[in-house]
């Protein structure tokens, strides 16, 4: 009870060395960064490489449904990178490798949430965990006290090696090849930091799975990947991977290529480092948008790519940490408390044949099971998570881990216990069932804490979760498996693209109104490692979507062919019937007949106040404008059929076109009589949208207006098209012509504020 | 001991019934009506027995909590309190307790909701400045029974220190009969601020 004592002398013996002088030295950036003797933008990059994130409204401002209000943060001007106040609360992200967890951590990360953040811990879509509304003068203690339990925010953001990821079964598979998870973990630990890691132009996401055809480690989709195989080499069975590198989502998403079809167990760590190696030197370092390495693989050509990668393995200085840790993999890397046993005619209480059903998985080791306790959101109260590390220690000692799904899974629960650990789990308000089935629903933070947020994706899961609860006992079987995911901007953090059913946010304007919109996604495969990605069908009011997920589920249900897949179901009757199915859900009711459509899910605030009010003479114009986009999507609509019949030119020829089309749209608002000749479209849009920045987004820079650029470019370079590039195409225009809705109901604000300031200033002279 | 980030609840008399989503309407209404002390609302009421609805600000969140499966109103104080411990203390559950008042009061409420003045849970959310043990207890025990003479005038009252190590430093005060916020909002106006309600009442 002294209270001058800090974290730092309490744990002094507790940390280990090296991770005690990096929180130092962060903790001394904070002081600097306060006495004005760092860049905002160095020691904004700093935290990040921290794990300390900027939060939505960290600009000091905050709309409060009427009116703009500035934030009471006690700051004086300090700022903790451009336009990021101080005091305003933050994000602090939790690197958890591969998920693995001990009681003894999830206790500290209990009491954490309680004394800086709001009391919660939330499970990220990368196995992460997550803190919202914490003070940025807490942190260094924060990481103190998660270092004592061997925990690490470092590089949990910014352009570094992120959380590395793995199959949440690793080790307990029925499928899988071998474990993964010492792969994983060596992998983390050697990129961690790793001088050849940190001077990349973007993030860079690594995720191994134990097998090729089951979810869970979602490899298509990351930068870097690696599925288990084993291959006989000189009549010696032998570990290695099959490799993947330059996938992605984000805006514009990318399948991963494959680099190697047997990377060798002892070439994994050499080979991430040549590869970071050639990132850090050829990946794109100023265009933001540009610089993941997926695009730096897509312009050098795969070939190339792994030319190059080799050649820097071939220069790299040998290091131990290669190959230390292989002696140990093949020991298991796990024990369990209970000795094995089966569930036979023990009693089952009340609710555990649902739970069972859906939340346990049998491992291949017999009279084991994985059982996965369902988390609302991705979220968990400190209790709960005290009480959860309470039941580890009592049924499975330390064998816990988290998933990208935003669920916590318990390994090595003997059979025999499962009942007791269901009543138990029910006592701290965990047992419910669901798990991995379309109730499930998992969300990025979107609007609720997140910058870049267009529309609520937790406010969206919650009402999806909410409905789908209530039916979940009359849901057909094959659509209780589907899996539902959404994202609140195109960022894809809720990793819509492969989800069968996929949302992500967007916004309209309607009458001089701003409504939340979410595009629906069909068609994505979270199956075969995230094995396909799903295309936009078209833009939903958000009070609508829920709709859209019965409808789509309940044709599906009927009409479905004997074992067909929704995949299949939705490739088989088309884009085009089911966006005319979804048609008249695309309408907005006036703003007095229907005001809810008017606010987001979860926050009674007008999604927008400006834009109002808009006069006759622009209401002209702007309809105009508004017509032309409307066209522009049904164009982009036109492509995708196309793209679907396998017609790939005409498909990026359309796409190109509906581009074009928005670009007019934008340029109608100035100038109402433009051209419809393309040259002088693009012309136009580049001098009055592009020089001025107007087209311009806050965080994506002029990435959209590129896309139409480049889109032109290409048409006249190429003769033959990959399925693949017209893809990408496809996302571009979409892209694209979200951005031209976006600049629109940029300019209708504008044009809004113009006219309230010319009446307030005319009112005032008349006073 | 430098009390500070203290935490106070009162828990709820009836309302239990009144759906969280409701509060999220509420405290929009008091961040309107703010001039930006408040800075965002988090809705956690899909977690059960969780923090519920919270309205977030930098110097306290004021929650519509129901941790332990009991809803109630949880006053957490981040900001760094100034006075002694006692006038500390009294300026948090001053405030917890004109939270409540002004949610009773709230039209949209239409007084389904009404606080239980005679129980309170006072929390400090620091395990290093308060770590729970017993010793912490006795430190801040005359304190605390100063708040508890001040808040109830004198009514017989007892201090239940919650001995769970694992959990923050936590004492449940009861008192005898039954008190509306009103009342106790009148006992300890001014109090805080004046030498001479130190003393034993």
């Amino acid at each position: 009870m002294d209270g001058s004592q800090t974290w730092k002398d309490k744990l002094a013996d507790r940390v280990a060395p090296d991770l005690a002088r990096e929180i130092d030295i962060f903790e001394t950036q904070l002081e600097l960064r306060k006495q004005g003797k760092i860049d905002e933008r160095v020691f904004a990059e700093t935290r990040l490489r921290r794990g300390v994130y900027g939060q939505r409204y960290d600009n000091g401002q905050r709309h409060d449904g009427t009116k703009v209000q500035k934030l009471k943060l006690p700051s004086a001007g300090l700022t903790k990178g451009p336009e990021t106040v101080w005091d305003a609360p933050g994000m602090m992200r939790i690197k958890i490798p591969f998920g693995g967890l001990n009681p003894e951590q999830m206790e500290a990360l209990a009491d954490l949430s309680e004394e800086y953040a709001d009391g919660i811990s939330h499970i990220t879509t990368r196995q992460d965990i997550q803190y919202h509304f914490v003070h940025i003068d807490d942190t260094p203690s924060l990481m103190r006290r998660l270092a004592a339990v061997g925990i690490t925010t470092r590089e949990a953001c910014g352009n570094a090696v992120r959380n590395v990821t793995a199959c949440p079964l690793a080790g307990v598979c029925r499928d899988e090849v071998f474990d993964v998870t010492p792969y994983a973990k060596a992998c983390s630990r050697f990129l961690l930091g790793h001088p050849d890691t940190q001077d990349f132009g973007r993030k860079f996401k690594v995720a191994f799975s134990g097998c090729k055809a089951h979810p869970c480690g979602l490899v298509s989709m990351h930068d870097m990947g690696a599925i288990a195989k084993q291959e006989v080499v000189n009549g010696e069975e032998r570990r290695g991977f099959e490799f993947y590198v330059g996938g992605g989502l984000g805006a514009v998403s990318y399948k991963a290529q494959l680099f190697d079809n047997f990377l060798p167990e002892e070439e994994l760590l050499p080979v991430a480092q040549a590869i970071s190696r050639v990132f850090a030197r050829l990946g794109e370092k100023r265009n933001r948008a540009r610089a993941r390495i997926k695009f730096l693989v897509a312009n050098l050509g795969i070939g190339e790519f792994r030319r190059l990668v080799l050649e820097e393995r071939q220069r790299l200085m040998p290091d131990p940490r290669w190959s230390d840790y292989l002696s140990g993999v093949y020991e298991q890397c796990e024990s369990p408390l209970k000795a094995a046993a089966s569930l036979n005619g023990g009693e089952r209480p009340e609710g555990f044949d649902a739970w069972y059903a859906t939340n346990v998985y049998h491992q291949r080791q017999r009279g084991y099971a994985v059982a996965t306790v369902t988390l609302p959101l991705g979220d968990v109260t400190a209790e709960q998570l005290r009480g959860l590390a309470n039941i580890a220690r009592r049924f499975v000692k330390e064998t816990i881990r988290t998933t990208v799904e935003q669920n916590i899974m318990l390994r090595w629960v003997s059979e025999a216990d499962l009942p007791k650990l269901y009543s138990t789990l029910r006592e701290i308000g965990l047992g419910e069932p669901n798990a991995g089935t379309i109730v499930d629903v998992t969300a990025c933070p979107g609007t609720d804490t997140c910058k870049l947020g267009i529309a609520s994706s937790r406010g969206l899961a919650k009402e999806l979760r909410t409905r789908l609860s209530e039916k979940s006992f009359e849901l057909d079987s094959a659509v209780k498996d589907l899996r539902i995911k959404v994202s609140g901007c195109f960022n894809s953090c809720g990793q819509h693209h492969v989800a069968d059913i996929g949302f992500y946010g967007i916004s309209r304007n309607i009458n001089g109104y701003t409504v939340p919109h979410f595009q629906v996604m069909l068609g994505g495969k979270l199956k075969d490692n995230a094995g396909a990605y799903g295309l936009p069908i078209g833009a939903v009011p958000s009070k609508r979507i829920p709709e859209v997920v019965m409808r789509v589920t309940d044709r599906y249900v009927r009409e479905r062919q004997k074992t067909e897949s929704f995949q299949d179901f939705v490739g088989r009757i088309g884009k085009k019937e089911i966006k005319a199915m979804l048609d008249d859900l695309t309408q907005v009711p006036a703003h007095d007949v229907a005001p809810s459509f008017y606010s987001d899910w979860g926050d009674p605030r007008e999604f927008t106040l400006t834009g109002m009010g808009v006069g006759e003479c622009a209401g002209e114009v702007v309809s105009q404008a508004q017509f032309t986009l409307a066209a522009s999507e049904r164009e982009l609509f036109e492509a995708q059929i196309y793209f679907d019949s396998g017609d790939l030119r005409k498909a990026v020829v359309t796409a190109y076109g509906a581009m074009v089309q928005a670009a007019q749209a934008l340029v109608k608002t100035q100038s109402y009589d433009v051209s419809n000749d393309q040259e002088v479209v693009l012309a136009e849009f580049r001098q009055r949208f592009c020089d001025t920045q107007l087209f311009y987004d806050k965080y994506a820079g002029g990435k959209f207006a590129d896309y139409l650029f480049k889109a032109k470019d290409a048409l006249q370079k190429q003769n033959g098209i990959e399925r693949e590039v017209a893809f990408q195409r496809l996302q571009e225009a979409q892209l694209f012509i979200d951005a031209a809705h976006s600049c629109y109901n940029k300019l209708s604000q504008m044009k809004s504020a113009v006219q309230a300031g010319s009446a307030g200033a005319a009112s005032a002279g008349e006073g | 001991m430098d009390l500070q980030k203290v935490n106070v609840k009162f828990f709820v008399e009836n309302g239990s019934g009144v759906p969280l989503d409701v509060f999220i309407h509420v405290f929009n209404s008091w961040i309107q009506a703010s001039d930006g002390e408040y800075y965002d609302v988090a809705d956690y009421s899909h977690v059960p027995a969780g923090p519920g609805i919270v309205l977030i600000a930098h110097e306290a969140n004021t929650s519509i909590d129901e941790t332990g499966n009991r809803r109630g109103l949880l006053y957490n104080r981040k900001a760094p309190l100034e006075g002694t411990n006692r006038e500390r203390l009294l300026l948090v559950v001053e405030r917890a307790l004109d939270n409540c008042r002004r949610l009773e009061k709230e039209s949209s409420l239409k007084g389904r909701l009404k606080f239980r003045g005679s129980e309170a849970l006072l929390m400090i959310n620091d395990r290093l400045l308060a770590p729970n043990t017993p010793e912490t207890f006795q430190v801040v025990k005359p304190d605390l029974e100063k708040l508890a003479r001040e808040l109830y005038g004198g009514v017989d009252f007892t201090l239940e220190y919650q001995t769970d190590p694992r959990q923050r430093f936590a004492v449940r005060l009861r008192a005898g009969g039954e008190f509306e916020v009103e009342a106790l909002l009148r006992n300890i106006e001014g109090v805080g601020t004046n030498p001479s309600c130190g003393s034993q009442v």
